[in-house]
């Protein structure tokens, strides 16, 4: 069997197989530390399980993180996908599968899914970007919220999937590797403009900031970030081995005040603070109480 | 305890999800919208009606068309139109046949004009219609998505198909309405003959 013939033009996997081995590269170089070397391999094998429908067909899952299910080969359902047809349909019991996948994943793991497992955050891991002033990043971070809230009423009101025809996600990892594939296959509707824009709009911000798609503008890190304050699992702090470097502060991709704010709603255990901290005063456990 | 109480509660909500609306999930995650995302249509140009898959699909042989199909498409001239509540594309897939006089009422409960006496429409609400699966038949499993447009009819025991994924506009392989209307035209042509059904 040929796994790979070179012919990137006509192959419908070259979409997400190029992005992949460029990442590789960039990441064998970027990620450095104990915790990072296996994030990288969480991180790859949850971007091949995404994309793995034409192995197991589309199947009712729900991603726990932000993908497209309207990607070519995408295994499970967005999060925000089923959440606007709820509204958009008055489905209300997809609603209960929802709230359960989302919950039951966060209350284990908190928030880890955007630091270990969502395609996005990797992507934004290999942009890097910048950091941004304290005060403007406390600000803006409430958006992801007020965006999370204003899906259901927008998506009740017009009975549409209000979120996805402008969706910069969905523009990145469905329309564009769809508009690859068969660029006739579209149908132009006027919200495919706005929806480009958007999606070039995302690719200047994580570009600029780091995590700033995480930090700012994700409904479904919204949706699970206030778990983190009850998951099992958790970044612990242990004061009295801490020689107050702020090395933890000053790596911490979301910005979050490391080490005193070891249970924010915003850390996405990617444990860099971990791999960092050269007192061990910082880790990662299951806390069962 | 406390977070083992809402482990447990979670659970028991995913549990519960699980088992009522995975399948929902599931129709909703193949009806993906055509229209919104460049979906390959799977259609060849429309020349002749099809008995088996043709060479753009994944599937080969027969499709097996489910009885109750075959019963209809002996009757009358059977059109499928399988669409989705939040479809853009549907939409105005669905009011470019309506302006053309093809249908008439809602995509709910739509119907062919008197014009078109000769078929019968079956407007699919693909993800909530318990008839929302036999859509696999007709597209490949990537390629299914609403809105799915299929036209059958049986002669001498063989049913003869014809299906096109994506908005009728003429655009990838896909017929406008006027070739739809044509479409119709030909599959009468081919069951009736020259006489009137």
């Amino acid at each position: 069997m040929v796994v790979c013939n070179l012919n990137c033009p006509s192959c419908p996997f070259a979409y997400i197989c190029i992005p992949m081995i460029i990442g590789a590269f960039i990441a064998l170089k970027r990620y450095s530390g104990r915790l990072q070397k296996k994030r990288i391999v969480s991180q790859f094998s949850f971007l091949f399980i995404t994309n793995t429908a034409f192995i197991f067909g589309s199947t009712g899952l729900i991603y726990t993180y932000f993908y497209c299910w309207e990607s070519p080969f995408a295994l499970m359902a967005c999060p925000i996908g089923v959440l606007e047809h709820a509204f958009a349909d008055r489905t209300w019991y997809i609603l209960v599968y929802l709230v359960g996948a989302i919950g039951f994943a966060s209350v284990i793991f908190g928030r880890a899914a955007c630091g270990w497992a969502c395609p996005i955050g990797f992507l934004q891991d290999l942009t890097k970007g910048r950091k941004i002033k304290r005060e403007m990043d406390r600000k803006v971070r409430y958006l992801k919220y007020v965006i999370l809230a204003l899906i259901p009423p927008a998506c009740y009101i017009t009975e549409r999937l209000a979120y996805t025809e402008i969706c910069p996600i969905g523009g990145l990892t469905a329309t564009v590797p769809h508009l690859i594939i068969n660029p006739y296959g579209y149908t132009f509707t006027e919200f495919f403009l706005p929806k480009m824009l958007i999606t070039a709009g995302f690719f200047v911000l994580i570009f600029l900031m780091t995590r700033g798609w995480c930090r700012h503008l994700c409904p479904v890190g919204a949706m699970m970030a206030p778990f983190n304050k009850i998951s099992f699992l958790q970044l612990n702090y242990y004061e009295e081995k801490c020689v107050k470097c702020f090395k933890c502060a000053k790596i911490c991709p979301m910005q979050i005040e490391m080490p005193y704010k070891n249970k924010s709603t915003e850390c996405i255990r990617c444990g860099k603070c971990v791999d960092i901290c050269p007192t061990d005063a910082l880790d990662f456990n299951f806390k069962w109480q | 305890m406390k977070k083992i109480a809402f482990l447990i509660v979670t659970l028991i909500i995913l549990s519960a999800g699980i088992y009522f609306e995975y399948e929902k999930v599931k129709a909703l995650n193949i009806a993906r919208c055509l229209g919104c995302i460049a979906m390959e249509p799977k259609a060849e140009k429309f020349k002749n009606f099809w008995v088996e898959y043709p060479s753009s699909y994944k599937m080969s042989g027969i499709p097996p068309h489910p009885s109750w199909l075959v019963n209809e498409s002996r009757e009358k001239i059977v059109m499928l139109f399988f669409w989705g509540p939040a479809c853009h594309p549907c939409e105005l897939q669905w009011n470019a046949m309506k302006k053309a006089g093809i249908v008439k009422g809602s995509e709910e409960n739509g119907s062919f004009t008197e014009n078109f006496s000769y078929a019968k429409l079956f407007s699919i609400n693909q993800p909530y219609d318990e008839k929302g699966g036999i859509i696999t038949l007709y597209t490949s499993d990537r390629g299914t998505g609403t809105p799915t447009t299929v036209i059958l009819f049986e002669k001498n025991g063989i049913v003869y198909w014809y299906a096109f994924s994506g908005e009728a506009n003429g655009e990838g392989g896909r017929p406008d309405i006027n070739e739809l209307i044509n479409i119709l035209e030909k599959a009468r042509e081919e069951k009736y003959g020259g006489m009137q059904p």
